[in-house]
């Protein structure tokens, strides 16, 4: 692959100075974090007491509690579903943006091969979900000790960690934006099978489905380790690295037909 | 070394609806401008895209530096600087990060990229706009940074596609001198415009396409080269 090295040097050049790269990840990153103080909010009391009622039909009655185990809970439900989609953003525009801005002709001719160009974006998409995901699992330990729950336990601290890796697996599905970003040739086919991914992956966990449907398993381990064995994760895995590699065969493949 | 940069045999691409070219040979060799001219789709873009591997011919044979198109490697695409549809430059970036980019895709050393990129702000007359977003650039200067880009790295060969497109008169002149240099120097230009009168003050040569098909010459010193070519077209299309 020629010129990888100088094509992540690029590649994350151009990341840093993308507003909808920062944009995704402070609104997930600050966004969650809010989401689930208003729902910490709402279990101690606050809000109408049907809003309350409906609020513990949807995150379970742990959350009532208020404590460490229900702000990690409730983060992994809200982050779950909105991690796919933030990151199938990322994912889409990365990609996408070269064909929507029209810089993908000036991509050819270049002794930086397209393979590698494809290759860095992808590295770069998982180091900023990273990073993400990372400031994410922070917020939400700054919003339990703003909320008074005291110094957080070993659990504690392994929950958040698991929110840290359901993200990076999160991000490993949204790489599905990344081939129909390809295909597409635009961001909106990658935004569109982000929608849909995020639609199915919900659907799957809230129908109680297996753990070995690729886009449930994340959540469902994050949710409840002991419940979801390596395997199912592996898979998903392997579907972020099938996707991987489809996409980088893409753009070695790429014609620029009219 | 070849004398011959770019050699194109027998080329065909057809896309869905009989559009393309076919039958195509042309050739630019060091040293030397040569135009493409056209009316719109005569199918000069459609030749860039197959010299650059953004299209694979269906038939005949493209070299690019003595090199077959779709076996090209690094010190190969190394040498060529291009421009089709759209310059090498991202909005969200300034024009002198956006050059040191380019110079880096293009092969240029890190410890080089920063001279580099001076000199072609300098030859392109970008210096004011150095530290300017290229999105709030006018399309003209933002066209510059694209050409600055393929300039940059002193490539032995350049494929331009309409690079006046948007310049103003200023513009014109400093792309024409920049072109002339460079031809001096040893390069092959090979360059596509509607503007006759800008590609006879600068091209040797002067190959006219009409419908997919190489259709002719024109003299570049001769006295009324658009009644030539208006001449040439017609008698392709209506033959």
């Amino acid at each position: 692959m020629n010129g990888f090295r100088t094509a992540m040097v690029v590649e994350a050049r151009k990341a840093t100075a993308s507003s909808t790269l920062r944009a995704t990840g402070v609104l997930l990153a600050l966004g969650v974090p809010a989401i689930v103080a208003a729902i910490l909010a709402a279990a101690h009391g606050g809000g109408t007491p049907q809003a309350r009622a409906q609020m513990l039909a949807k995150l379970g009655p742990e959350i009532a509690k208020a404590d460490w185990h229900a702000l990690v809970l409730a983060s992994t439900q809200v982050t779950a579903a909105a991690s796919v989609f933030a990151f199938g953003l990322g994912a889409a525009w990365l990609v996408g943006r070269e064909f929507a801005d029209g810089t993908a002709p000036a991509l050819f001719g270049l002794p930086v091969s397209r393979p590698a160009i494809a290759a860095a974006k992808l590295v770069v998409h998982l180091c900023w979900a990273v990073i993400v995901s990372s400031v994410l699992a922070v917020t939400l330990a700054l919003v339990g000790l703003a909320f008074g729950l005291g110094v957080p336990g070993a659990e504690v601290v392994a929950g958040l960690v698991r929110i840290v890796v359901l993200g990076t697996l999160s991000a490993l599905i949204a790489l599905a934006a990344t081939v129909a970003a390809t295909l597409g040739r635009g961001i909106l086919p990658g935004v569109a099978v982000a929608a849909v991914t995020i639609v199915v992956a919900q659907i799957t966990v809230f129908t109680g489905a297996t753990a070995w449907v690729p886009l449930a398993a994340p959540a469902l381990w994050a949710m409840d380790p002991g419940a979801v064995s390596a395997g199912p994760l592996t898979l998903v895995v392997a579907f972020g690295a099938a996707c991987a590699a489809l996409t980088i065969a893409l753009w070695d493949r790429l014609q620029l037909v009219r | 070394m070849t004398d011959t940069l770019l050699q194109l045999a027998g080329v065909a691409y057809t896309y869905r609806g009989g559009a393309g070219v076919h039958d195509v040979d042309l050739e630019v060799r060091a040293g030397e401008v040569h135009a493409l001219v056209g009316l719109n789709g005569a199918g000069k873009s459609t030749l860039m895209k197959l010299v650059l591997g953004m299209l694979r011919p269906q038939r005949g044979t493209v070299e690019v530096l003595g090199e077959e198109v779709g076996d090209a490697g690094r010190e190969v695409w190394g040498a060529v600087g291009a421009l089709v549809e759209h310059p090498l430059a991202y909005g969200e970036l300034d024009a002198a990060t956006n050059l040191a980019l380019a110079a880096r895709l293009h092969g240029v050393a890190a410890r080089d990229v920063a001279g580099t990129v001076d000199a072609v702000l300098d030859e392109l007359d970008l210096a004011t706009y150095a530290g300017v977003l290229v999105r709030r650039l006018s399309a003209g200067n933002a066209q510059r940074v694209g050409l600055a880009a393929a300039l940059a790295h002193r490539p032995r060969l350049l494929v331009l596609d309409e690079p006046t497109t948007a310049l103003d008169p200023a513009g014109i002149i400093t792309l024409r001198e920049a072109l002339l240099r460079r031809a001096a120097a040893g390069a092959g230009v090979l360059v596509s415009s509607h503007h006759l009168d800008e590609v006879a003050r600068i091209a040797d040569r002067i190959s006219v396409i009409a419908e997919g098909r190489m259709i002719g010459s024109l003299d570049p010193g001769g006295v009324d080269i658009e009644r030539a070519f208006f001449a040439k077209v017609h008698e392709a299309v209506t033959r």
